[in-house]
């Protein structure tokens, strides 16, 4: 009964149109009520689910992402990808997803990476005579690489998700999450080369040389170098993962506003503004997550769930293509750090169970949300994309099909090849 | 008043991520890592949360799933608008009543590497609790009075 209260008035609530975390907050609060429990159990979960140090990279990591933001970094990867890809068939298209890429490692989120890279090179890709639905539909895909980068916040409130479920450090996740990044970058490279050939997108202009690559390089390279320090940091161990975060800002701070000089007290001050405001939606959200994680364990939501899913098949492959199926509605609905912290507690006990490591999960979830991200009711990234592309959702959606096809195909390799996501952190145990 | 919520938070984001480098430099230039740079990091992040949290509330920030009000009539619209608020500002109500409960009770015991109590940590709750109480009742406000609630920095 506890329970049903609990599912049916998060729902509803959520229905109604109430932001998630407070739908969560008044969820719990009904059931501890229905439960004769005190009210304060709920802000005491709340309270204590914040107070773990690897927490603070999550603030961290939002701040760099958004001083990256201001400074000019992405009109100097966009230099660099041009330089590399922008003579072959589709150009334009490649090198938005080269960039897209890469940015995605400076910022470490989609929604960050679509804004800065599409507002560069949606237009420029329109001037050149590419539809717009094409622009679009390359750039919100390519951005979603950057929620598996070393800078993602979204690591960081995945394992805050597992906590006392299955011991998984940041160190390793970051490192897992590498290889499906790649396999991401390289399916997106195919369905843009797909879809320009199928079109007869003009070639434009030769190769301009070795030479121009490098120099485009070393631009950019200050701004990339974020991606490098996370790295080498945490792996020789003279960082943690949080202290490595907010080097990173440092770093940022750095880049924007001495070397590039391209970051303005304004821009400074609203960079900060915006920082702390994402803080605290997204802290408020893993907070009251904990409650809800701590309820849904009592009342025995994960064991349940797994009953339910084996009295249907006990085949894993059948049961992983079920949670991602699961995981893909909810994250069509739900933002990215919501399915990530209402889901993990309810399917990582039974991927488990059916032999799937929580990092390869991780990675799979992740992937899953980033597809939610790009689909309608509620996708972030591709509403800001049709934003900036000055068309219609629906519009974007006719021609949507060979994008999905290379985030499938990626979601499917990660999911059964476990290879692609162990075998990176396996070298450094 | 939204706006000094934000420019606190602002001063406190900052303060947060000094303290983390404070202690990378202290392990390795001083040799002497700093025990108060972590309890005071933690301690801070909770308050930028309390007050992005209600910035966020004022400024109508928070992630929920807004498209379904498009589909409603237009008198439904602002019945419904109100209800959100009305619950918003609930649950804000009910985390300073019992944040307060919590910040009174462990308000004697320190906490181990800060020295101040544990109450503080619940005192942070009250902070968020009361300020999402008044954004959302300004939300209601201006709504029956067909006013715009215009964010305090963008």
């Amino acid at each position: 009964m506890e329970l049903t209260i609990l599912a049916v008035a998060f729902t509803v609530l959520l229905l109604l149109g109430i932001p998630v975390a407070f739908s969560i907050g008044l969820a719990s609060i009904a059931t501890v009520l229905y439960a004769g429990l005190p009210v304060a159990v709920v802000f005491q979960k709340m309270v204590g689910g914040m107070q773990i140090f690897s927490f603070l990279a999550i603030p961290f990591f939002v701040f760099a992402g958004e001083l990256m933001l201001y400074g000019g970094v992405a009109d100097r990867i966009v230099r660099f990808a041009n330089s590399l890809v922008g003579h072959v068939r589709g150009g334009l298209g490649m090198s938005n997803v080269i960039g897209c890429t890469l940015f995605g490692g400076v910022a470490g989120s989609a929604l960050a990476d679509v804004t800065a890279m599409g507002s560069v090179m949606i237009p420029l890709m329109k001037k050149e005579g590419y539809d717009a639905d094409y622009a679009v539909n390359v750039t919100t895909h390519a951005s979603l690489v950057g929620v598996l980068m070393p800078t993602s916040h979204n690591l960081i409130i995945f394992t805050l998700a597992t906590t006392g479920i299955a011991s998984v450090s940041v160190f390793s996740l970051i490192l897992g999450a590498l290889i499906p990044a790649l396999l991401l970058t390289l399916c997106n490279l195919a369905a843009a080369y797909y879809v320009a050939v199928k079109r007869g997108y003009p070639t434009r202009g030769a190769f301009k040389g070795w030479g121009e690559v490098l120099r485009a390089f070393g631009a950019a390279l200050p701004g990339l170098m974020i991606v490098v320090i996370i790295l080498v940091g945490i792996l020789s161990g003279v960082f943690t993962a949080t202290e490595s975060a907010a080097t990173a800002v440092f770093w940022a701070l750095l880049v924007t506003g001495i070397v590039y000089r391209s970051l303005s007290w304004k821009d400074f001050l609203t960079a900060c503004a915006k920082a702390c405001k994402t803080t605290g939606v997204v802290l408020l959200l893993i907070g009251i997550s904990s409650a809800f994680g701590y309820f849904m364990a009592m009342y025995e939501v994960p064991q349940k769930t797994g009953e339910l899913m084996q009295s249907v098949t006990s085949n894993p492959l059948v049961i992983f293509f079920l949670i991602n199926l699961l995981l893909f509605i909810l994250g069509t609905f739900l933002d990215m750090a919501a399915t990530i912290l209402v889901c993990t507690p309810i399917f990582l006990p039974i991927a488990m169970q059916f032999g799937m490591d929580p990092v390869q999960f991780g990675v799979v979830m992740l992937i899953n949300c980033a597809l939610g991200l790009n689909t309608p009711p509620v996708g972030v990234t591709q509403f800001v994309g049709c934003a900036i592309g000055g068309i219609s959702v629906g519009q974007v959606m006719k021609s949507i099909l060979p994008f999905y096809g290379a985030l499938a195909t990626c979601l499917m390799l990660v999911t059964y090849v476990p290879a692609f996501s162990l075998w990176l952190p396996s070298l450094f145990k | 008043m939204s706006f000094a919520c934000l420019v606190l938070a602002v001063v406190m984001l900052i303060s947060i991520v000094v303290c983390v480098q404070y202690q990378v430099v202290g392990r390795y230039v001083f040799n002497n890592t700093p025990t108060w740079a972590e309890g005071l990091a933690l301690q801070l992040v909770l308050y930028v949360t309390a007050l992005g949290v209600a910035v966020g509330v004022r400024d109508a920030g928070h992630i929920g799933m807004e498209s379904m009000i498009g589909l409603l009539p237009e008198s439904w619209r602002l019945k419904l608008e109100i209800l959100i608020h009305a619950f918003v500002g609930l649950f804000g109500g009910i985390m300073a009543w019992s944040g307060w409960g919590w910040t009174v009770m462990k308000w004697s015991d320190p906490k181990p590497m800060l020295g101040v109590p544990v109450g503080v940590d619940y005192l942070a709750l009250v902070v968020a609790g009361v300020l999402i109480v008044m954004f959302s009742l300004e939300h209601v406000i201006a709504l029956l009075r067909d006013e715009e609630v215009v964010p305090a920095w963008n």
